[in-house]
């Protein structure tokens, strides 16, 4: 399962790095970086971080 | 997992019953979920509704959220008319009842209504011309009327209530606000709300001096039928639409004969359990915070209250209790706020970042339990930084009663 980020949708709320540290955060400048693409073992995590985002900017692939 | 748990109900189809849904399949439920909700739609984003959602003129996607994976059973448009917790069925509107081992309530609230005017069909309570901002078709509608750039009144100084302003003057409107206080203070504290207030007044916002306000529903019509609004002192503002954005009411009405609600709320223990089998989440339900049980009608609150609550229904007290942690947003007049801790806020803030000119800043309040609030604004970071930031303890730490 791949986590996909629809960049121009997301505004920095970082709630996602809340529920989900180990597959992604926010950088210096604000901007979400994925250290993790492809889920395997951290489905739900993954889950979790596209479920918290307001502006639907994360889905599963 | 208890032997007995095969059949759970959970009502309401907003993003605390989906996120409870979710919850309870992440716990292990591997039995029969069916989520029953008044709205006809899928789950959406309702923050985005007032934000992106009535600015984005042709992007109206802003508030889909991504297609849900607890492969439960969805009757969608259909509401809950009452709760047997003796025989364990939520009746439906339509006659029907659901069976059930488990229930989770996840009602939400409603937009209140200053309406005491004539009830119409779809209108209920509704002044005339009254306008509220709660759910997508509130949302769409709002965005038509917007397009011929009416002179708006907006009541209700609160974020929801400023954010609509914000909008409606992104649109090309002339809008008034009118509100009992300087609005945001009692939601902000003073500090915030001068810092919004000058925003909103730089982006062409009017403030009608109120003190109190009341939307006539018969004969408060100009010549031309324009909606006016009657201030207290008599005076009034005519406006082509008007706005209403007067707070929420949760959705408890289903529940008057249920014997589950304690003076007309429905009041849950710190892992959202309002009795065995019986779970509550979201903007209807009062929980214990550290500023005594209330409700905490906000996105994440919703969420968090959710997870903790379907944990609990199955792993019972092995479940770890809610430990809220407010986070809060909006964005209006060009300003993005994010705010980790609870608010409002008494007095200056000490800046982390930037000054009190404007600009991107990061500052932090200390409360006198030696807990804290972090607040953003026109900046982008991290949330467990800003969590962080309001959770350091101040330098001298001395705790007070």
């Amino acid at each position: 399962m791949k986590i996909v980020l629809d960049r121009p949708r997301c505004e920095g709320h970082g709630l996602c790095e809340d529920v989900a540290p180990q597959l992604m955060h926010l950088d210096e400048e604000g901007e979400l970086v994925l250290d993790i693409e492809t889920v395997d073992n951290d489905v739900e995590p993954a889950k979790a971080a596209v479920r918290v985002c307001p502006v639907a900017a994360l889905r599963l692939a | 997992m208890s032997m007995t748990l095969k059949r759970i109900v959970v009502v309401g189809n907003g993003i605390a019953g989906l996120t409870a849904a979710d919850s309870l399949r992440a716990a292990g439920f591997d039995g029969d979920l069916t989520i029953v909700g008044d709205e006809p739609h899928a789950p959406y984003s309702r923050p985005a509704l007032s934000k992106a959602a009535l600015l984005d003129a042709d992007d109206m996607t802003s508030h889909q959220l991504p297609p849900s994976t607890h492969e439960a059973q969805e009757v969608r448009g259909v509401s809950a008319s009452g709760l047997d917790a003796d025989r364990k069925v939520v009746h439906l509107d339509d006659g029907s009842g659901l069976p059930y081992d488990a229930v989770v309530i996840a009602t939400g609230s409603r937009a209140r209504l200053l309406g005491t005017g004539p009830k119409t069909e779809g209108n209920a309570g509704r002044c005339d011309g009254e306008l509220t901002l709660r759910n997508l078709e509130d949302a769409l509608t709002l965005r038509r009327r917007l397009t011929n750039r009416p002179s708006v009144v907006v009541i209700g100084g609160g974020a929801l209530g400023m954010e609509i302003a914000s909008g409606c003057l992104s649109a090309g409107c002339e809008v008034t606000l009118v509100a009992h206080d300087r609005p945001l203070t009692r939601q902000l504290g003073p500090y915030l709300s001068g810092a919004f207030l000058a925003a909103a007044r730089r982006h062409g916002l009017k403030l009608a001096p109120s003190h109190a306000v009341e939307l006539r529903s018969t004969g408060g019509r100009t010549a031309d039928g324009r909606p006016l609004v009657v201030l207290a002192d008599g005076s009034t503002i005519e406006a082509e639409l008007v706005v209403s954005a007067v707070g929420d009411a949760p959705n408890v009405e289903w529940l008057a004969s249920s014997g589950l609600l304690t003076n007309g709320r429905l009041e849950v223990d710190a892992r959202g359990r309002v009795r065995p089998g019986i779970i509550a989440a979201g903007d209807v339900a009062a929980f214990p915070t550290k500023h005594g049980i209330q409700r905490v009608p906000l996105w994440t609150s919703a969420i968090e209250q959710s997870k903790a609550a379907a944990l609990a229904l199955v792993r019972g007290d092995e479940a770890p209790e809610l430990d809220f942690q407010p986070y809060f947003w909006t964005e209006q007049f060009g300003l993005s706020l994010k705010a980790s801790g609870f608010l409002p806020l008494a007095g200056a803030p000490e800046f982390l970042e930037g000054d009190p000119a404007g600009g991107p800043a990061l500052m932090r309040w200390s409360h006198d339990d030696g807990s804290g609030t972090a607040v953003a604004i026109n900046k982008r970071i991290p949330i467990p930084k800003l969590r962080r930031l309001s959770d350091t303890a101040p330098l001298v730490a001395s705790p007070t009663a």
